[in-house]
């Protein structure tokens, strides 16, 4: 990766809702960790897994 | 001598020269090559060394940013009964002497004991240094003060180096270095870049293998196999599979060549596969998969020794599953490309699983890497 590459990236936390699979993204907050539970669903309820945390690259 | 004696007159000079400027153009040649075959090398070592220099610079400056850094972050997040900056910034200058190579029979056991007790040492120095630590703080500390350690150790060779190369006025012995240091410089900005995502918890490109395997162990019952290394049992199209990983969220790779060898000892598998972040080559794409032969793991070489010497031993097939990134991606913040390659790399794995065992097999999947961020 060539040093012009290395742009600041912004971190995101990816989760997936364990009863109706809906996905959302939000900015990362302190103490987020990858398959933990965190927040309910805004559309079931349901308890919403933390799958996957990424840094995009701001362009 | 001249220029010197009488004042010195261009027309005078030409007319002496004549008219024809052989001469001069033969001088304006002769001069420049003198100076080549006598201090060719001065000026090379002159040239390479101002570049070096601004390098080593750079390096001094990354020490000191993340020394300050880490210092701060101590002070800000943890609490303790004494100022802890004295204790930690004498811990930036241990050294580890590695143990004599001369007979190498045995140096495995060595090596492991040594680097396992230095990370007691620093584990329980740092226990002490603080009230109510959890073990994820405790890890990230100890992963924090790596970083550190490893730039300064960086900056003090490349430096030593330039210096002595310098004083002797040897140019063959800067030229090394010259070749080195990108190679360093690129090691150095990643562990510069890496504080951030390490101090805030966050999973880095190295954690890639404990994110399959942890995705896999939802919903099992987890057990401490080893020190900071979790194991589970599940079952796959009528196969058994044991997974094993370092325990997340913590900043730790874990001890998974002493996991395998309590998993041995319960039940022997037909098969390993070891998942983990590779680094990709020049020309290669970020966040490609690829599949092989041969225990993937990095670190020192003890653990892979471990995992080889059982393997061989039981006559167990160990097939890798790597996904390539550059040394920069390994060592912060996952990128999205890597993030997002999670669910094709798990397909791969069943496949392979599919391909390379029958029903009622039982297959051992090793996530290897740092599982900072990663829990299971």
């Amino acid at each position: 990766m060539k040093k012009s590459e290395r742009k600041l990236s912004t971190c995101y936390t990816f989760l997936k809702c364990q009863s109706c699979k809906i996905s959302k993204k939000r900015k990362f907050e302190d103490g987020d960790v990858v398959f933990s539970k965190t927040q309910n669903c805004s559309d079931c309820d349901g308890k919403m897994l933390i799958t996957k945390i990424f840094g995009e690259t701001m362009d | 001598m001249i220029v010197k004696d009488m004042d010195f007159n261009f027309d005078e000079f030409m007319a002496w020269v004549g008219e024809d400027t052989d001469t001069l153009m033969m001088l304006l040649w002769i001069i420049p090559v003198i100076i080549f075959v006598f201090y060719g090398q001065r000026i090379q070592l002159l040239i390479s060394s101002n570049e070096i220099k601004k390098d080593i610079e750079k390096l001094e400056e990354y020490t000191s940013t993340t020394k300050k850094d880490f210092l701060k972050y101590v002070k800000n997040n943890l609490t303790s009964s004494s100022d802890p900056s004295k204790k930690l910034d004498s811990f930036f200058d241990y050294f580890t002497i590695m143990p004599v190579d001369l007979d190498p029979n045995g140096i495995i056991s060595k090596i492991n004991h040594l680097v396992r007790s230095r990370e007691d040492f620093i584990r329980l120095q740092i226990n002490n240094m603080f009230t109510d630590l959890s073990s994820v703080e405790l890890s990230k500390l100890q992963n924090l003060l790596e970083i550190v350690t490893t730039l300064q150790l960086f900056h003090k060779h490349t430096r030593h180096l330039y210096l002595t190369a310098k004083k002797q006025k040897n140019f063959p012995l800067i030229l090394p270095l010259q070749m080195m240091i990108p190679f360093i410089m690129e090691e150095a900005e990643a562990l510069k870049d890496a504080m951030h995502a390490i101090k805030r918890g966050q999973p880095i490109g190295d954690s890639i293998g404990p994110m399959i395997v942890g995705e896999l162990m939802l919903e099992t019952k987890k057990e401490n196999v080893t020190f900071e290394t979790v194991w589970s049992k599940t079952t796959f199209e009528d196969r058994d599979l044991f997974l094993l990983k370092a325990e997340g969220p913590n900043a730790t790779v874990g001890r998974p060549g002493d996991g395998f060898e309590k998993i041995i000892s319960t039940k022997k598998p037909d098969l390993v596969i070891m998942i983990d972040a590779a680094l990709k080559l020049e020309g290669e794409n970020s966040a490609s998969i690829a599949k092989g032969f041969g225990a993937a793991i990095g670190g020192i070489g003890t653990e892979r020794f471990k995992i080889e010497e059982i393997a061989t031993k039981n006559e167990i097939p160990i097939l890798a599953l790597v996904v390539k990134q550059s040394i920069y991606e390994a060592i912060t913040l996952m990128t999205d490309d890597i993030a997002h390659q999670a669910d094709t790399v798990k397909e791969e794995l069943l496949q392979m699983i599919r391909d390379n065992t029958v029903s009622g097999q039982t297959i051992l999947v090793i996530g290897v890497g740092n599982t900072i961020g990663v829990a299971q």
